[in-house]
């Protein structure tokens, strides 16, 4: 495993290149163990698609003595009791006012709305990481059908709930915010909430699962 | 407690910041100048990460309810109390019905302004810094306003301290960021990265008015991919102070406000100019220049050599 410096507070374990399950699985494994460890010098843990991102203290620890207790860890990841992922069924209003770019996908992949509702539903998506705003899973992979450019120009304001595409992603935007996916529609389920712990109801590497309603 | 008199531009409640949460996707969302926020409560006599007032802008007010000692940090201004002028870095006493004014800035972008005692609100997802852009943290999860009145826990008076004037650090445009290398520095062509980080041969870049506090935009000479090289990145977690690089080549250095982002990453900026961030304002002239992290080191090690002289001229003054 190579651990690399990241400015003078940061330590970036890359797991591979590409976006794999394998190597997200591999993120996961890596993630959830560093954090069962609760390392007091470690402020954050960032893990993504490839990668964990670790923020670190450098007044309490420095990157080289931090390192080799993270190595001397190693032989432990890969018997780490990994917990099953959940799976998360999210109910989703499809097309009119709540899915203004159902149109456009429509047109740009030349499927019907239907056909459309059937591919985005039909999948078991993973929870690649979290990030961009508050508890905004980044889900894929989206069946190749649905592949769509993101917006040319962002929208101001995209209300939260939005189920929106990008690329080979689908994600749900869980604030209000300016955003430049295609929107096919939204959810009532709420994602994040900052009034109540857990505050997230995803976890890097859960599974969803859209139902139309 | 206290009354906003007038909100200045914009004025938040931050702390030391709303850490642990990343993996969520959760901001830190701290003061941009921790520093001076550190400095503030010290001589406040505050925890060091207690809550204080971020703002940008003069015409900030408060109409003061009960008798405490407050101190102004950050930005260099001008207040007026009472009618009386003076400059900052400095405590002082104020008095129930007394107002408080920021006239003028005279050097930098962002000034905190914080109370012997502790600010009467909830944190939030254990913080109590705001994130503007969904809503939640600080005072109501918003910006201040007019009219708005902020409960004070236990005020007390303390020793009226000023900082001496060579200590505060030097806040003037052009700005010297220095920065370390990223992941994806080698993503571009050499020779303008030398001449424009290493050298600094090329003109300086300017604060972009689009500027925020997610992110300073620069504008200037653009940074050139090499060929064949795909711009974005497989999104990937970020640092505060990351520079990041969109397919126009122009440079955005991340503030507090995200985890993960999908920009090439040139580098990121030293810890020891990382709170200098905060005085970056559009128009702003920057210079970026590339240092190793044994450079890094020494500018940080510098820098926490200054601090500590803040605290020990303290406590010399409050003998």
């Amino acid at each position: 495993m190579e651990y690399l410096r990241y400015s003078e507070d940061g330590i970036r374990i890359v797991l591979g290149n590409t976006i794999e399950l394998s190597v997200n699985k591999a993120v996961r494994r890596y993630y959830l163990y560093l954090k069962s460890l609760r390392i007091e010098e470690i402020v954050d843990i960032i893990p993504s698609y490839c990668s964990c991102l670790i923020r670190f203290d450098p007044d309490a620890i420095t990157f080289r003595n931090l390192v080799s207790r993270l190595k001397n860890e190693e032989t432990h990841i890969s018997v780490f009791d990994v917990p099953e992922p959940i799976i998360h069924e999210i109910p989703v209003e499809y097309g009119g006012e709540t899915g203004p770019d159902m149109g456009f996908v429509v047109s740009y992949t030349n499927l019907s709305e239907k056909e459309i509702i059937a591919i985005h539903t039909s999948n078991l998506y993973t929870v690649y990481t979290i990030g961009f705003m508050p508890g905004f899973p980044y889900l894929g992979t989206l069946d190749q059908r649905l592949y769509v450019p993101r917006l040319e120009t962002p929208r101001t304001k995209v209300p939260k709930g939005s189920v929106g595409l990008a690329q080979l992603q689908t994600g749900i935007y869980t604030y209000e915010s300016p955003g430049g996916w295609q929107i096919i529609g939204k959810t009532t389920s709420t994602l994040f909430d900052h009034t109540k712990e857990p505050y997230c109801l995803m976890m890097m590497g859960d599974k969803v699962r859209f139902i139309s309603i | 407690m206290i009354e906003v008199i007038h909100p200045g531009i914009l004025s938040i409640v931050v702390d030391g910041g709303r850490n642990g949460y990343a993996d969520y996707g959760v901001p830190s969302s701290s003061a941009i100048d921790l520093s001076a926020l550190k400095i503030l409560n010290t001589i406040l006599k505050n925890p060091t990460f207690a809550p204080a007032i971020e703002v940008i802008g003069s015409g900030f007010s408060l109409l003061f309810h009960a008798h405490m000692t407050c101190a102004i940090t950050g930005a260099k201004v001008e207040t007026v109390h009472n009618g009386e002028s003076f400059n900052t870095w400095t405590s002082f006493e104020v008095r129930r019905g007394d107002t408080l004014k920021i006239k003028n800035i005279i050097e930098g972008f962002r000034y905190y302004v914080g109370f012997s005692g502790i600010m009467d609100i909830e944190k939030t997802i254990n913080s109590f810094s705001t994130n503007l852009e969904c809503g939640f943290g600080g005072f109501k999860g918003r910006p201040l306003k007019k009219g708005d009145i902020i409960g004070i826990i236990n005020p007390r008076i303390e020793t009226s301290k000023t900082i001496p004037e060579d200590i505060i650090p030097n806040m003037k445009p052009p700005h010297m960021i220095h920065f370390v290398k990223g992941p994806e520095y080698t993503y571009f062509v050499p020779k303008i990265l030398k001449s424009l980080f290493e050298k600094n041969t090329l003109s300086c870049y300017k604060v972009s008015p689009k500027t925020n506090r997610t992110g300073i935009r620069l504008e200037g000479i653009p940074l050139l991919f090499k060929k064949g090289i795909e711009k974005s990145i497989i999104s990937e977690g970020v640092l505060p102070g990351t520079i990041q690089i969109p397919g126009d080549g122009m440079p955005i250095i991340m503030l507090n406000e995200r985890t993960i982002g999908g920009y090439a990453r040139v580098g990121v900026v030293t810890r020891a100019d990382r709170d200098l961030l905060a005085h970056l304002k559009p128009g702003d002239e920057v210079q970026l220049r590339l240092v190793n992290k044994n450079e890094a080191k020494r500018l940080s090690k510098r820098k926490n050599e200054i601090y500590w002289a803040y605290t020990k001229t303290m406590k010399e003054v409050s003998k």
